[in-house]
């Protein structure tokens, strides 16, 4: 499980981003001793790191640039301070992605999910069922059958393949896919989804996609 | 400065002297001195009166007209006290000290009204930072805890942060001080954080969003520009008609990059096209829906005049909207 450490002094923001740290899947562990948190944050070797700007005895972007001089954990900037200086600063310190405060829990989580895989060797293919899933040339593939996605469909793939065995909501999905640029409404998810299953089903998975009423799809 | 005014001005002097003459003629006729001796004194003292006064009238004419002529010049009527010398006459003496003290007392209160006008802008923006931490506490919150009222809460907390940031950046278009930076933005990705911004509100107003020819670079501040088009983009999203879509697109010209907003919506009715960004300006749609502030584009003029960028809207009512914004290309490259 991927560790990830929160270093942010609000206490009601700690507990809900460690609970949905939790949820998502990751181990979320929050840092509370401020006065040595160089020497803490090496005590916990954690996978990543969401920062705030504003924390107590150091500032967040000194942190992060005596930090850097250590180690390379990926770290994202979470802040209220919504400026371009401050995001040009923290990236020159070396942040891996800033987010502002308030932010939206999804697309925290998909920064969260990019960062890693970004620093993290990447894997070619997942192989799901004895179906290998190929992202960079977008197609799926079992045996000698190869089947194209297109674009969306691969997206709505890996988000269900990333959440394995858990629900995944519309509403996550469509923030995925408008994360990355794809901005389709309800009708065309549901047309998309619908031809995802078919697609798997051509490649010998039946009922892949199950659908939860009111709450979502889950990936078995 | 005029003879005429000067002259009626100084007409008791004048008719004083005149009576001061007349007596003394009166005295020389009296005393039977003769006549030619009065006659040359007469024009003697006449031929005086004229000579001082004459000097008189240029030496101040020169002054007068040197200081209106400057006033009259200046952009800032203040600063006047720079630029006059200090006269050779009495009267003019109190002016001059006068002015030089109602200025700087004047630029006391200036500056005070200065400091309380940073004060209060840094309180706002410390105040919206230390908002945002329970906004963002309350999304996660909602987050964690799913319900049937989540949607609903998510709503009104986006609401929210909407108000929030408008306050922060009208005090930020309001004052003169810099605080952006202009750098190479992708369009695309400023488009992007809008987008996901609306998300929820675009699917629950079932609108389509329409984007092309989007991936060009452009010199903004992404977090202006993304204010700005976030709020155009609730505008539309505010003033609809059936079958809704917005649709963003940008067109690159000779020298510029033209960023287009374009919805089906309710439009703005010719009479107050030429008024919309106005402060305070609400206008028939406005009042229609009462919620309206009249800020929203206000501000979004003020921050486009200061990151050079040009902003304007054409629309025809009940039929569309569209808004297009100018960048400068870099000539540079």
């Amino acid at each position: 499980m991927k560790k990830i450490l929160i270093i942010e002094d609000d206490t009601t923001i700690n507990v809900e981003l460690k609970e949905m740290l939790d949820n998502a899947g990751y181990e979320g562990v929050i840092l509370k001793d401020f006065d040595n948190s160089l020497d803490e944050i090496t005590n916990i070797n954690p996978d990543l790191i969401l920062l705030d700007i504003n924390i107590p005895k150091i500032n967040g972007q000194m942190l992060l640039k005596e930090l850097r001089k250590s180690s390379n954990i990926p770290v994202i900037m979470v802040t209220s301070r919504k400026s371009e200086v401050d995001e040009v600063l923290s990236m020159s310190y070396g942040a891996d992605d800033y987010v502002t405060k308030p932010y939206n829990p999804t697309l925290l989580l998909l920064k969260i999910n990019a960062v890693l895989k970004r620093t993290n060797i990447p894997t070619n293919f997942i192989n799901y069922h004895g179906v290998k899933v190929i992202q960079a040339k977008g197609i799926i593939k079992k045996d000698d059958l190869e089947i194209i996605l297109t674009k969306n469909e691969m997206i709505i793939l890996n988000c269900l393949l990333n959440n394995i065995g858990n629900i995944v909501t519309r509403d996550d999905l469509m923030t995925d896919l408008w994360n990355n640029k794809e901005y389709i409404n309800d009708n065309a998810l549901s047309v998309n989804i619908s031809r995802l299953r078919s697609k798997l089903k051509e490649a010998g998975i039946d009922d892949a996609i199950e659908t939860r009423k009111g709450q979502g799809y889950i990936l078995k | 400065m005029k003879l005429r005014k000067y002259i009626k001005d100084k007409w008791v002097t004048i008719i004083i002297s005149f009576f001061f003459l007349l007596i003394t003629i009166s005295f020389l006729i009296a005393f039977k001195v003769s006549l030619e001796l009065i006659i040359a004194l007469t024009i003697t003292f006449i031929l005086f009166i004229i000579i001082i006064f004459i000097y008189k009238f240029y030496r101040k004419k020169h002054y007068y007209d040197v200081f209106l002529n400057n006033l009259d010049r200046l952009d800032q009527k203040y600063l006047i006290s720079e630029l006059i010398k200090k006269p050779n006459f009495y009267e003019g003496e109190i002016l001059y000290e006068s002015i030089y003290e109602i200025d700087k007392s004047m630029t006391e209160r200036v500056s005070e009204y200065k400091q309380s006008v940073k004060d209060f802008k840094e309180f706002i923006e410390l105040w919206i930072h230390e908002v945002k931490i329970p906004l963002a506490s309350l999304s996660l919150i909602v987050h964690n805890n799913k319900s049937a009222v989540n949607k609903k809460i998510k709503e009104q907390i986006n609401h929210l942060e909407d108000y929030t940031e408008q306050i922060l950046y009208y005090v930020r278009s309001e004052n003169p001080e810099k605080d952006y930076l202009i750098k190479k933005c992708s369009l695309d990705e400023i488009v992007k954080n809008v987008a996901l911004k609306n998300q929820d509100n675009f699917r629950y107003k079932h609108t389509d969003f329409i984007v092309s020819d989007l991936d060009k670079t452009i010199l903004t501040d992404s977090k202006w520009l993304e204010f700005i088009i976030n709020q155009i983009v609730s505008n539309s999203l505010k003033y609809q008609r059936e079958n809704p879509y917005i649709k963003i697109t940008a067109l690159e010209k000779k020298d510029e990059i033209q960023l287009i907003i374009f919805d089906n919506g309710k439009g703005i009715s010719s009479s107050d096209l030429p008024r919309v960004f106005e402060k305070s300006f609400t206008g028939e749609n406005g009042r229609d829906t009462s919620k309206s502030t009249g800020m929203g584009l206000y501000i979004c003029y003020n921050l486009c005049q200061k990151l050079g960028h040009t902003i304007k809207i054409e629309s025809v009512k009940d039929k569309f909207t569209k808004v297009t914004i100018s960048f400068a290309k870099d000539t540079l490259v």
